[in-house]
């Protein structure tokens, strides 16, 4: 009996210890955040942002509806350096909020109006693009119709029907006329409870860094600089 | 990060000294029995609830675990094949496991690397990871584990190790297939397979066939595989279906797509759970289109030091969150 209670004492003990040294990693990572926030560590003083051509910000939709706080990220996107930016979430919530953003963000620009290749732009002002689900598979299989029908009225008027002319490549066109026009984006940040992209369009993340960032309501400046820093120091395989 | 479930009951642990009782089964005379553990997930020796029952060896204190309880009438039995069988940890719930678990297998060459070894070695020491993660997966409930063998963008390596990667999965799949059929492993392969020899094409093609009867638990290798060939071939047969009066334009949506995707050879297509080792944070052109909503969990190790500690806290960090925020979108 003494033993059984000396084993649970030690078990609970054991339990107690951890606990405490989760806890202690949580208030270490604020300060760390704070610390980035306040340009003490060295380390993230200077980040190179020409790594980061373009980002991509997935938002849980609830969450979303804070067009404060996005409007916020923004701002810090744009005083590092980050003038690319795609925004989404999954209900299109930010689309509605987009004459909102543009009001405050003066100096930034609809994807639509800029008519150059966007990651080569000169930096002058902020790109945005709103993306939402229906922009993802649904645009995909919009894509996917586009090509079919210009196939078979090939077909029809004398051509030939061949499906297996169907390329990558094609799907790359046909998704920009759809108006899909957004490239594949260095490094995406969800903020949100999940881990999880939530449907962010498939097409264009095979190489992207993704990145969770907690819930928009605990966002910080630190735990951003943290990421893109992360980001830069990455080295892509591409497959060898 | 942990799973902070504290704190942990102690009887929720599998040992505890209980008054000893004498077992009548003569297998098993000499022997302590212990606090038997519900939570064993066993949906193929019997439909009815199932318990472990552990023993501890009198003369040498040996503790092992292969019996097997029936809740119903208290019978114990023991199945030969379940000697394998990993008991589900005490921290992990058997309702909230992932019913398909996607691994992206990465770091077979960083740990060879810093081990001074050549590639190869880290490829071998890779399949023994894998071996151990498609046990636990079979033990512990999960219907479906995806594994990113081979991807379509390795082609670039240099043919020495192609040629050998493919060559040890065609060997490591040969050896397993007849114990796969025996245990009720569906092995299923995704991907472009014209590239490959035709050696292992013919055997891929055998193992599907051996192992697709009365399958308890379904094992897909991505070989050759890439996301957006998965969407290209998967609208290619959306327009031949077109060309053949079986679909009209009209009806082609994301849900006529989704059908045609390889990993339609699944009752669970789209994975609850994607795990990647070795530090990098991508998916790599892995299942584009099935990962929508699909929790990641980014691992540090390499894929040879990828283990059951590794694997379990990926699974707890996984039920976690769903018992914060509920069923799934």
């Amino acid at each position: 009996m003494i033993g059984y209670l000396g084993l649970q004492l030690l078990w609970y003990f054991m339990q107690i210890i951890v606990s405490v040294w989760y806890h202690i990693s949580i208030v270490g990572n604020m300060f760390e955040s704070y610390f980035i926030s306040y340009e003490v560590l060295n380390k993230y003083k200077s980040l190179h942002i020409g790594k980061l051509r373009y980002l991509a910000v997935v938002i849980e939709s609830e969450e979303a509806h804070q067009t404060s706080k996005v409007i916020k990220l923004l701002q810090w996107l744009d005083s590092v350096g980050v003038k690319n930016v795609c925004l989404y979430d999954m209900n299109g919530v930010l689309k509605k909020s987009k004459d909102t953003i543009f009001q405050i963000m003066k100096n930034a620009k609809s994807i639509e109006e800029v008519n150059e290749d966007v990651t080569h732009h000169a930096p002058d002002h902020m790109t945005l693009e709103f993306v939402s689900y229906v922009d993802g598979k649904e645009a995909v299989a919009k894509a996917a119709n586009l090509i079919f029908v210009e196939n078979f009225k090939r077909h029809d008027i004398g051509g030939e029907l061949d499906h297996q002319i169907l390329l990558e490549s094609h799907l790359n066109q046909a998704l920009q006329i759809v108006g899909c026009k957004g490239p594949e984006p260095d490094l995406l940040l969800v903020y949100g409870p999940v881990r999880s992209h939530l449907g962010f369009p498939p097409w264009r993340i095979r190489y992207t860094e993704i990145v969770h960032m907690g819930s928009l309501n605990f966002m910080r400046y630190g735990s951003l600089i943290k990421a893109i820093y992360n980001f830069t120091k990455v080295r892509h395989n591409y497959g060898t | 990060m942990f799973s902070l479930r504290l704190p942990i009951p102690l009887e929720k642990t599998l040992i505890t000294s209980l008054p000893k009782t004498s077992t009548t089964y003569s297998a098993y005379s000499g022997m302590t029995r212990f606090q038997v553990c519900h939570r064993y997930l066993s949906n193929s020796i019997t439909k009815r609830g199932t318990s472990v029952v552990a023993f501890q060896d009198e003369v040498d204190g040996e503790i092992f675990v292969d019996a097997f309880q029936d809740e119903a009438d208290g019978e114990i039995f023991v199945d030969e094949d379940f000697l394998e069988v990993d008991p589900l940890p005490v921290e992990l719930q058997p309702e909230l496991m992932p019913k398909h678990v996607a691994v992206i297998m990465d770091g077979n060459g960083r740990w060879a690397k810093m081990k001074g070894l050549p590639t190869s070695a880290g490829h071998v020491a890779g399949t023994q990871s894998f071996k151990w993660i498609v046990k636990l997966c079979y033990s512990w409930g999960i219907k479906v584990l995806t594994v990113f063998a081979f991807s379509m963008d390795n082609w670039i390596r240099p043919k020495v190790e192609t040629e050998f990667l493919l060559n040890l999965f065609e060997r490591s799949i040969l050896s397993q297939v007849e114990e796969c059929k025996r245990k009720g492993i569906q092995i299923s392969v995704i991907g472009d397979t014209s590239k490959l020899p035709k050696s292992l094409k013919s055997m891929i093609a055998n193992a599907e066939e051996t192992t697709k009867e009365n399958p308890k638990f379904q094992l897909i290798l991505a070989v050759s595989y890439s996301g957006k060939y998965d969407v290209v071939q998967a609208c290619k047969s959306v327009a031949k279906k077109v060309q053949d009066g079986l679909l009209h334009l009209e009806e082609i949506n994301e849900n006529i797509i989704e059908k045609e995707l390889e990993t339609n050879c699944t009752e669970f297509p789209y994975p609850d759970l994607l795990i990647r080792t070795s530090g990098e944070l991508r998916v790599s052109n892995f299942l584009l289109w099935q990962l929508a909503y699909t929790e990641f969990f980014f691992n540090k190790k390499l894929w040879p030091d990828f283990g059951k500690d590794e694997f379990v806290e990926a699974l707890s960090s996984f039920q976690n969150r769903q018992r914060r925020y509920g069923g799934r979108h």
